[in-house]
This record gives structure tokens, sequence and C-alpha cells, in this order.
């Protein structure tokens, strides 16, 4: 522990401590004039006074105490090595606190890797999104020389794709078992095609994927304009002008691919999403609101557009119309061993001042209740 | 200054009836009645005339009158006592000096309290009682009278009685020595630090007169609980005196000690009998000590 204070120059203000002493030096000159009949027997010699001499000790020292305060608040008070060294356990939530106390040892600090860093004895979190970040920030903000352990399960989320690299060098165990990893299964889109009378022949494309995707194709083809429920996917098929129904349902969430003969200014963010071997954009599209909006740029002629033909027609047009797959947020808890070697960070120095402004609080009304008590200036 | 009429504390009304006034004279006599009389027969100075009630002695009725009137009055007389108690008021300045705990109560106040308290006492026995305010300017005198009336006369001149001025000379005093007659109780309620008053009673005890004395004396006279500098003023001479309490206290506490030794002496030689009175005793402790069991109330 070691005090310093963060604006030395504050101190100055301590020359203030002469203003309490000049209102309790005791004013040789002021008399109280006092009506005393019995002056004869008053002796016209006293003994000389001592030169300095001051009034209500206790108030003044209080008053001292209040002015030096306010001084060393203005310095701003501040602690270096204030921080425990006791060993820290990180516990990855989904690790049974049981357990976790148990491999921790008695006298660590056991907390769970969550932000704040709750301590074990609290309910367990829910596993956070960010946790080589957290790990990183702990061990940022722990002092030098304390020994951090880690503990996770075989198989840790919510990592992100740079290896850890610590200030110190962390014991990492793996705590409890391996569970098998069930890939989910790819989303396959439901397609509700709407189309103007006279173009089925388009349908056939939609249709043969929806048919390769699953065994129970999800596939709706109406003429008209009423629209699907959002987890759909709308293929508009329908030439001419989009309607404005259309729109808003896409910019609510929706997911729209249009027609090539549909015609709808395309967002500003559109880029290309599906090109032909030749370069040439065969889809492009956009955020639109919440949603997506993407258009065929070519006729659905296979003429025009051979990749109607091809076979992977089918998958293209799914991982064109799936949502977005989240970025890879696992890996193998002992393959993410964290490696020492990061220089330590010098840790702030932890202010006082709120402390000291209690302290101050509590003189000033100690002093208030001195100074206006009844009787102060009867005797 | 407009003063409220003095008025006796419940408690101080109640002790009172406790006490009776004595003179020197009436201890040794033990015989009938409160005084010794000259005048046999009640001195029958006409006071009023009232209404005949059932009841009254039919000796009592004005004849006279009822023949002027038709109507039945009887004749009040005052019943006259032998004795008259003075109260002597010293109106000095220094009379003024009250205590800084308790502002509004004054030697002066204290004195005419007591002294109410003393005519209370001789009204209830049917004694007469007159007042002397001894002031520079000239005596405030009233002659002895009974009566519930002279109580409110005492009312009116204390009102105007206000401490100023020093202790009146001999000349001034001169029509004082008309007034007291032989056998009067005189009361002299001083704070006893003038040599004049006290030369005064040395006088009148000599001449024969009964004389208390009450010196009353502040709190801070008794204790002198000042600290720090404090500049004193005398009031009558106007002389003041810097100086630190602390350091005054102990040589003012003793040489008062003495002066006031002295002057019990001087007073007991004197045959005068004395009593100290402080203001934050009971106003009517010195009564008990004079006329009670010689037990001041608690």
């Amino acid at each position: 522990m070691t005090p310093l204070l963060l604006a030395p120059l504050g101190l100055a203000a301590l020359a203030a401590l002469v203003v309490p002493l000049a209102i309790h030096l005791r004013r040789r000159t002021e008399e109280v004039p006092v009506d005393f009949a019995a002056l004869r027997w008053l002796d016209p010699l006293p003994r000389p006074r001592r030169r300095l001499r001051f009034d209500e000790w206790l108030l003044l020292a209080l008053r001292l105490l209040l002015v030096a305060g306010l001084a060393l608040l203005l310095a701003q008070p501040a602690v270096l090595g204030w921080e425990s060294d006791r060993p820290q356990v990180l516990v990855a939530p989904g690790i049974d606190a049981a357990a976790a106390r148990a491999v921790a040892g008695p006298d660590a600090e056991v907390r769970w890797i969550a932000a704040g860093f709750p301590g074990i004895d609290t309910a367990m979190p829910e596993a956070p999104g960010e946790v080589s970040s957290l790990i990183r920030q702990f061990d940022a903000e722990l002092p030098e020389g304390a020994p951090l352990a880690i503990l996770v399960p075989p198989v840790l989320a919510g990592v992100d794709a740079a290896p850890l690299r610590l200030t110190r060098k962390a014991t990492w165990r793996i705590v409890g078992d391996a569970e098998p990893i069930r890939p989910p299964a790819p989303a396959v889109p439901a397609l509700a095609v709407r189309h103007a009378a006279g173009q089925e022949r388009a349908l056939r494309w939609f249709r043969a994927a929806a048919g390769a995707w699953s065994d129970a194709p999800q596939f709706d083809a109406a003429t008209g304009d009423a629209l699907p429920p959002r987890s759909r996917v709308l293929v508009w098929l329908t030439p001419g002008r989009v309607p404005a129904a259309v729109t808003d349902w896409v910019s609510e969430g929706g997911t729209a691919l249009l027609g090539p003969e549909a015609e709808l200014a395309m967002p500003a963010a559109s880029t290309a999403l599906w090109r032909d071997e030749a370069g040439r954009t065969l889809v492009e599209g956009g955020p639109v609101g919440a949603g997506r909006l993407m258009r065929f740029t070519h006729p659905l002629e296979p003429a025009v557009m051979p990749e109607l033909l091809a076979g992977d027609f089918a998958a293209s047009l799914r991982d064109l119309l799936a949502p977005p797959a989240p970025p890879p947020a696992r890996v193998a808890a002992t393959a993410f061993a964290p490696a020492g070697g990061t220089p330590p960070f010098p840790l702030p120095p932890r202010p006082l001042s709120a402390w000291l402004a209690v302290v101050i609080a509590l003189l000033f009304l100690a002093e208030r209740w001195l100074a206006t008590r009844r009787g102060r200036f009867a005797a | 200054m407009a003063h409220a009429p003095l008025t006796l504390p419940p408690e101080v009304r109640s002790r009172l009836k406790r006490l009776r006034l004595r003179t020197r004279s009436d201890l040794g006599s033990g015989g009938f009645g409160m005084h010794p009389s000259r005048n046999k027969g009640a001195g029958l100075e006409f006071a009023q005339y009232r209404a005949y009630e059932p009841g009254d002695e039919p000796r009592r009725i004005d004849w006279k009158l009822f023949a002027r009137s038709d109507r039945f009055f009887v004749r009040e007389a005052e019943e006259e006592s032998p004795v008259a108690v003075w109260l002597l008021i010293d109106g000095s300045a220094s009379m003024a000096q009250a205590d800084r705990a308790r502002p509004d109560y004054s030697r002066l106040d204290a004195a005419q309290l007591l002294a109410l308290c003393t005519a209370e006492l001789a009204l209830m026995q049917g004694d007469r009682f007159g007042w002397i305010g001894l002031r520079e300017a000239g005596l405030m005198v009233a002659d002895p009278r009974g009566g519930r009336a002279q109580i409110d006369r005492l009312q009116l001149d204390f009102a105007r009685l206000a401490a100023e001025g020093g202790f009146p000379d001999a000349a001034t005093l001169a029509p004082l020595w008309e007034r007291i007659g032989p056998h009067d109780l005189v009361l002299f309620l001083s704070d006893c630090f003038d040599e004049r008053g006290i030369a005064l009673i040395e006088r009148l005890a000599k001449a024969g007169r009964e004389v208390l004395c009450v010196q009353l004396l502040t709190v801070e006279e008794r204790d002198f609980p000042f600290e720090g500098g404090y500049r004193f003023r005398e009031q009558e001479s106007g002389a003041a005196l810097i100086g630190d309490g602390k350091a005054l206290r102990e040589a003012y506490l003793a040489r008062f000690a003495a002066a006031r030794a002295a002057l019990d002496e001087r007073l007991d030689a004197a045959g005068i009998r004395h009593v100290t009175a402080f203001l934050d005793a009971p106003v009517d402790a010195p009564l008990h000590v004079f006329f009670g069991r010689g037990v001041p109330p608690a």
C-alpha cells in the first residue's frame, strides 16, 4: 500500500489553516463590557497575560482538521498496491460451482467469467459471448504476481479468433467431461412464390430447389399480393412495380427475392451476391431495414442463365436465402491454453476522495454542532 | 419604561403565611397580641363606610348617618398598629446590576420583590408599612399605612423607582429622620457597597430603631465566573478596569470575602441583624432568617 497524491499542488490549500487559527486567536483588544459594582475589590494590577492564546480548543481542532481535509481532498489522495495477492480462480459458466470450489482450494478467490466477475457464491450467470475478452480483462486488472487459474469445460464457447496471451502464466484447467457436439442441421428456407398468371414456367426452378433441400418441401406458389409470414422467403416474380406492402414487409424483417422484371429501386448498399463463372452478377441485393432484399438481374431462362440447370443450383440458392451463420465461437479447451509473456499493465491507483469526502462531511457536522450549541457564548 | 406590576410567585406567597413580623421588643414582652400597644382600644382612624350586613354589631352602626339617609351604614375603622415597617430601598445605579445568565432580574428587582413580600406580611397581620426609595435626586417617601390600597401605592411607586445615580448624601437623607419613629422596624435593602448606606443604618440602629439589613449580591459577585478579557465598569463612578477574568478571580474572591467579613463584623457591632441574599436564591429567604425559624427555604 503506497499512499500518494495525484495533485500534490492542492496541498497549497493548507495555507488556509491560518484562517481558523486567526478566528480563534484570543483578541486582546476586544473586551466584553460588563457592569460590576464590586469593582473596588478587583485587583487593579492583574498578572500580565500570556502572549498567544486560543479560545475553544476543541472547535479550533475540528476546524483545522476540516481545512486540512479539504486541502487533502484538493490534492486527490490515492493509494497504490491496494490489491490483494490471493490466488485468483476464474470459472467459466457451465462448470458446477461446488466442483470449481473443490478444485480451486479454500483460500482462493473464485469468480465466474462474466461481466463484473461475480463471486462463485452467486448464481451461475449466463454464458457470456466474449469469454476470451473477459479473461484478458481480468488478467490485465490483476496485480503482477497474483497467481491465476482458469477452470474451463472441455469445449469453450464464446471465444474470439485471437489466441489467449496473458500477462502471467495462468493455470489452465479443464474440468468436466466433453459433451458430444451436435452440429446444427443447416436451415432450410421455406419458399413462398408470388407470380403473375402466365409465369408458371419460372416456378419450376424454385419448386425443384425446394424439393432438393428437403424431403418435405415447404413451398407454396400463388398469384396475387398475399404476403406470407416473415419466417418464409418471399419470391416475387410478378413483373412491374413492386407494391409498397412488399418493401414494408421486408424492412420489418422479411427476406425477399425479386424476379428480374420487378421494378424497384434497390437499396444503396446493394452488392453482387451471386456471380457466374464469367463474372456476371446473377443476384444482387442488400439489407433493407431489418430484412434483406435480393433481385435476379437476368431473366430466369436457361438460355440466359445456364446456372438454372447446373447441379448446384439448389445449394447455391439455399446459401443465398438462408440466414448467415454465426461466426465460429467454440474451441476445444485443450487447444486454447493461454500463453504468458504480454507485458503487464500498470494498475491505476485507487482514489480515496470519496472516503475523504465522507470524513469531511462528518467533521463538518461535528463542527456545526459544536459551533451552534446553546450556551456557547454564555460564559 | 413600563413595568409590569410586581407579582409574588405562589410558592413564595404560601411560604409567607408561616412568618410573623416580630420586633425585638416583642420577644421579651410575651403580652397579649402581636405587638404591645400604647393606645388601648385599637386606634379608630376612620377608613370607610359600608352597608350594614346581618351580623354586624348594632353599636357599630352610624346612627347619625342613618338619620340622614334612612339606611344603616357601618363605620369601619382601620385598626392601628403601633409598629410601622419601613422598607428602605437603595436606588443607586449599582442596584441595576443583574447576572448575565438572568439579565431581566436585577438587584433592584430582587429588592422590590423582597419589599413586596414584607409588605404582604405586614398587611396580613395588620401592621402599617411605608417605604423610602433612596435616590440621589431625592427620597421617594411613603408614610406607613395599612390596607390593601397601600400595596397598590407601593406597586405604583416601585414602578417609578429606577436605579440611577449614587447614594443620597446626608442632606438628601434628612427627611428620613423625621419619618421613622423610635420603635419602627427598618428593613434596609441594598448591596451595602456604599459607605453612606452603612453609616445611615448604623445611625438608625444607634438611635433605637430596629434595623434589619439585607445585602443583595449577584451570583457573579459571589462566584466571579468570568473567563477571558472583560471591561469591568462600576455604575456609579463610571470607573472601569480591563482585565482577564481568570487572572483576577482568585484575588477578587479573597478580597471580597474579607470585605464581607468586615461588614458583618461592623453590622454585628452596631446590633443590626443582617443577612446576605443572592439573586439565585428564593426571594423570601432573608425573611425566613429574620422572622421564621431561621431556616431559609430550599
